[in-house]
Parts: C-alpha cells; structure tokens; sequence
C-alpha cells in the first residue's frame, strides 16, 4: 500500500485531510514497512558500513594526498597554501628523481619477467615429472619466504652478500673461484641487481603457486593430454597451448608481482638505505626520505602521486579481470 | 621415450637440488650464525656450525625484542580478527548484490586492494597524530584496518562466490533475513574461508614496515622496526641479529607450516582463484 492511495481514495478534501489525520500514522508505518521489505536497510547497513567506512576514509586520504602535493608544505607544521606546480616541477629537476624512476624501471622488469619465466618452467617441469611427495616438499621449500617480512629477508641476504666475511664470497674463496667474488651492494652500477634478486628469490614460490593452480583445469589437461597423443615435444605443450590458455592467470600474476616490485621499499630501506649515493633508490625511498628526514611534505606528496598513478596503470588489468570473473 | 623420460627424471632431481641449494642455505647460514660468538663470527667459519652452540643469544635476543614481539602480536591480532569479521561483512555483500552500485562499488575496493601505502602515509600521519591514536596501539591497528578491510573483502567475496545459493534460498523461503542467513548459515560454511583470510591478513599486518615505521611510537614498537633497530645499532653481532630474526619469524613461519593449506588458498583468492 503506497500513501498516495490515501489521497485517490478519499472523495473531497476535507474527507481526505480527515480520513489522512485518522490513518496517516498507520499508513505511513506500512509504507516505511514495505519500503523496508524492498530495500533492506538494516541489512544494507550491517554489510556494508564498515567496508564503505574504511573506503571512505582510504579515498578521502587519497585525496587529501593529491592535494598536498599541490599545496606549498615544507617542515614539519602543515601548510595547505595552494602552491600550483610547485613542487613537481622541483621534482622533474631532481637527478634522484630520474635515477628513482630508471631504478623502479629496472625492478618491474628484472623483478618480474625472470620470476615469471622461472615460475613457468618449475610449475611445469612439477606437472609432468613430479616423483611422488615431490610436490609438497617443493611447496614447502619455496613457499616459507613468503611468511617471512622482507626485513627478515633483507637482513639475511645483507649477511650473505657482504663483500668481505659474507657467504657468497666465502664460498667462492674456499672452492677456489676468487675470481668470480664479488663486491655486490657495495658497488653502485651492480647493486640494484642484487637487490632485485632478493626479490625473484622471495616471490618465485608466491608465482609457482598461482601459476600451478592455472594449470589445473580440466579442459586444459584434456588439451595436454590429446597433444601428447598426437606427439608434440613438451616444450611445444607447454608454448603452444598451456601459455596460451593461463593467460589470465599469467596476467594476473604480473599484475601482482609488478605493484610489489613498484612498492619495494623494506629491502631497499633494510640493505643499502639507498646507498651507495642514491644509485639503489626506488621511488617508495625516496618518498619516505623526502617527506619525514627533508620535510619536503609537498614533494613527498607529489612522489605519492606518482606512485600511486604507476599503480593504477597496473592494477587497471587485474580489476578488470576480476570484475569480468565476480560479476560473470 | 625411456631415454627421454629418464632425461626429464634427471632435468628434475638437479632442479630439486638447485632449489634446495638456494632455499635451505639462507635459513641454515641464519640458523648457525645464530648459535656463534661473535669471535666465531669473526674469524669467518661461516658454514661449519659452532663448536659450542651459544643458546645464550637467544636469550639475549629474546630480551630485546619481547617488548615488541607483544606490540606486534596485540596489533596483529587485533587487525585480523576484525578484518575478517569485516571483511566477511562487506565480501558477502558484493558476491550476492548484483546492482549499479555494487559493481561502481567493486571496482573502487579494487584499486584499493593493493594500493601503495605510500600514498595515504602523510594524511595518515597527520590524523593519528592529531587524534593522539598514535600513543596507543589504536592508532597501528586502525590504519591496518583501514589498509586490510578492502582486501579481506574480495578475499571473503571470492570464496562467497563459490558457495552455492540453494541453502541460502531455503532458508530464505523459511523466514530468516538477509543477517541471519550471513551468521547463521553462511558463516559457518566458511569457516575455512575465514581462516585463509585471516592467515594472509596476519602475515601481511606482521610483516609490514613502512607504516610502522612511520607511526610506531617507543611504546608501539612493532618487531620489524625493532629488527631494523636491532640490525642498525648491533651492525656486526651477526649473531643476534639472527637470533632477533629467527624469533621474529616464528610465529608467521609456524602458522605457514601449520596452516599451509589455509595459506596457500589465500594467495589463490588473492589471485582470484576461489
């Protein structure tokens, strides 16, 4: 029953406004009712109050961000006077800046790729020759680094890679490979690379695992199975027709892998602080650096910009997949 | 084919060796660098283990971090139970609407889910401290919330999707709303659901270092600031620093060991693998 039933029924206005004085109260009350029926409030807002709360704040603070890094703040009190371009112009001048972004470079793609390819091959390689108890032995093995923080991770690898006690060197000293010790962090045209390598080392289980479950499917295996019947080489399976048919997951996994790589800041803050100069530098440093040891807040902000503009552009494919698969 | 097979049996045992070569050694250089003198450590034996195990570093390392390890484990816990409580909420909710807004409010839970913490730093710098949060271990547990809820949504969402609706419908046709078929029906089933989601919030709430180490306050000290600390101010007592690490990480490690199930379908959800 809708109010404005009231009206139609009643014959003139003062038998209406009469009749609407009387019953206004329960009807009214059945309306809220049946509103409630359609729309579910109570529902509505137990399910979802917290998540648009939190949603709230995290995009308010994201804006609150953008407009920082136009705003004229460097110290440590706040100042939100409108200062244009300032501040990115500031950064765009900054030698740092650049050496960040060709580092940041560096990471997506070594950080990546190589994790990806050897993921590949391993998950592969479990699928068609895996001997009995392999698997979770193998899960196991490469799995545990990522439970571990890269804090942990860094401190391990800083004890491993130091050029003079270190493992790495010891080891090669000892079997007589001296030529082959190397000065890794230490040197600031290589040191990147050593990072990265922490990187591939600490998230090639995290890959396997994605791209195992890939693999997985019925259709797929039925594919496998009649390619093999029909005599193709296993390195033609596995190009020809399984990547060809986890690409979404293989778009998914790079997706993932390529935001932790944008984001890496602990191993960089826990091996090198950047160092030697700022030739290990990442973006994610350098806006820490800037915002609470320079109280440059303003280029701090911008720096955040720029982060979170990069992430957007990788996370565009996941959401999209995952929008396609939710709502399918 | 025999010689093939046997060439792809031989491919995998020298893979096996060379993973094991380059997993185990890390945690076995830690283990033992661990257990040494620092006289031991000088002198460079890094892979023989020590003549007499030193158990006392442990002790020593306990002490300095104990502190911090019940920061870190207040805060943890803490964002994990009520992030999978939340997260179950909101999660349920967009695997069942399929409305307008649902979907608009889908994709902005996407572009939060992995978003650079970097970006919210400074405003969250600023509300913690002006609304003092920051003195407490309210202030860490409410930015991981904020950070953790998105992703335990589509974490919880995933696994929803996967339940099937005919119970749901049952019970709807018994009488019971929308609340009471979440707590009553559906939660119960997902049970794992929230133990794989809860796993992966834990792992990533205890590991995290950017915030903490923006936010944490002497009485907050997570244990990954405290490790960095420990690394900065005990540069070469390698021993420590390890014993400090290997202590840090058991409680993720065996929650991974004992839960590994539950913690690899996490990352498959995360990876939209429901």
């Amino acid at each position: 029953m809708r109010p404005y039933r009231v009206l139609i029924a009643g014959q003139g206005r003062s038998a209406a406004r009469s009749r609407f004085a009387l019953r206004e109260p329960v009807r009214m009350f059945d309306w809220i009712k049946s509103l409630k029926r359609r729309i579910d409030f109570a529902s509505l807002f137990v399910f979802l109050f917290p998540l648009l709360l939190f949603l709230t704040i995290l995009y308010g603070m994201l804006g609150w961000t953008f407009y920082v890094s136009f705003a004229n703040w460097s110290g440590t009190a706040p100042n939100y006077e409108f200062a244009g371009l300032k501040w990115y112009r500031l950064m765009m001048s900054l030698d740092r800046f650049w050496v960040d972004m060709a580092n940041n470079l560096k990471w997506m793609i070594l950080g990546v790729i190589p994790t990806v390819v050897i993921a590949l091959f391993l998950a592969y390689l479990l699928e068609i020759g895996s001997i009995k108890g392999i698997e979770s032995y193998v899960r196991t093995l490469i799995l545990y680094p990522v439970a571990m923080s890269f804090v942990v991770t860094g401190t391990i690898w800083s004890w491993m890679y130091q050029p003079d006690k270190g493992v790495f060197n010891t080891i090669l000293r000892s079997i007589g490979l001296e030529s082959l010790t190397s000065s890794f962090f230490t040197n600031p045209s290589t040191a990147t690379y050593w990072l990265i390598l922490i990187f591939i080392w600490q998230y090639l289980g995290f890959a396997v695992i994605i791209l195992q479950s890939s693999f997985r499917t019925t259709e797929l295996q039925e594919m496998i199975e009649a390619a093999t019947v029909d005599g193709a080489s296993r390195l033609r399976i596995l190009f020809d027709i399984i990547v060809p048919n986890i690409r979404g997951g293989i778009l998914i996994l790079i997706s993932l892998l390529l935001i932790s790589a944008l984001k890496v800041f602990d191993i960089v803050y826990i091996v090198t602080f950047g160092g030697p100069g700022y030739s290990t530098d990442v973006l994610a440093f350098f806006m820490f650096i800037a915002t609470f040891q320079q109280h440059l807040v303003a280029l701090g902000a911008g720096l955040g910009v720029i982060i979170f503009l990069l992430a957007f552009i990788i996370v565009i494919p996941y959401t999209i997949y995952a929008f396609r698969k939710w709502f399918e | 084919m025999k010689i093939k097979n046997l060439r792809l049996k031989l491919l995998v045992v020298l893979t096996l060796i060379a993973l094991s070569v380059a997993y185990i050694l890390p945690i076995y250089v830690m283990v033992v660098a661990s257990l040494k003198t620092p006289v031991e450590i000088s002198q460079r034996a890094y892979l023989l283990p020590s003549a007499k195990l030193q158990f006392q570093n442990y002790v020593e390392a306990f002490r300095l971090v104990f502190p911090s390890l019940v920061n870190s484990s207040i805060i943890s816990f803490s964002v994990t139970l009520l992030s999978a409580f939340f997260g179950g909420l909101g999660g349920y909710y967009l695997s069942r609407s399929r409305s307008r807004a649902t979907k608009v409010l889908f994709i902005l839970v996407g572009i939060a889910l992995y978003l650079p913490y970097q970006v919210v730093l400074i405003p969250l710098v600023q509300l913690m401290a002006k609304t003092k949060l920051a003195l407490t271990h309210f202030g860490l547990i409410t930015s991981y919330l904020i950070l953790n809820v998105p992703l335990a949504s589509v974490l919880m969402g995933t696994f929803f999707l996967s339940i099937p609706r005919e119970l749901e419908e049952a019970a709807e046709v018994d009488g019971a709303n929308k609340i009471q078929i979440f707590f009553r029906i559906v939660s119960p089933i997902a049970l794992p659901a929230y133990a794989s989601t809860a796993i992966i919030v834990f792992t990533q709430v205890w590991n995290e270092f950017l915030l903490a180490l923006t936010l944490s306050t002497p009485r907050t000290t997570t244990i990954q600031v405290k490790l960095a600390e420990v690394k900065g101010s005990y540069v070469a007592l390698y021993n420590l620093q390890m014993a400090a690490a290997l202590i840090s990480v058991s409680i993720p490690l065996i929650f991974f060991l004992v839960l590994g199930n539950y913690f690899i379908r996490g990352i498959l959800a995360g990876a939209l693998k429901g």
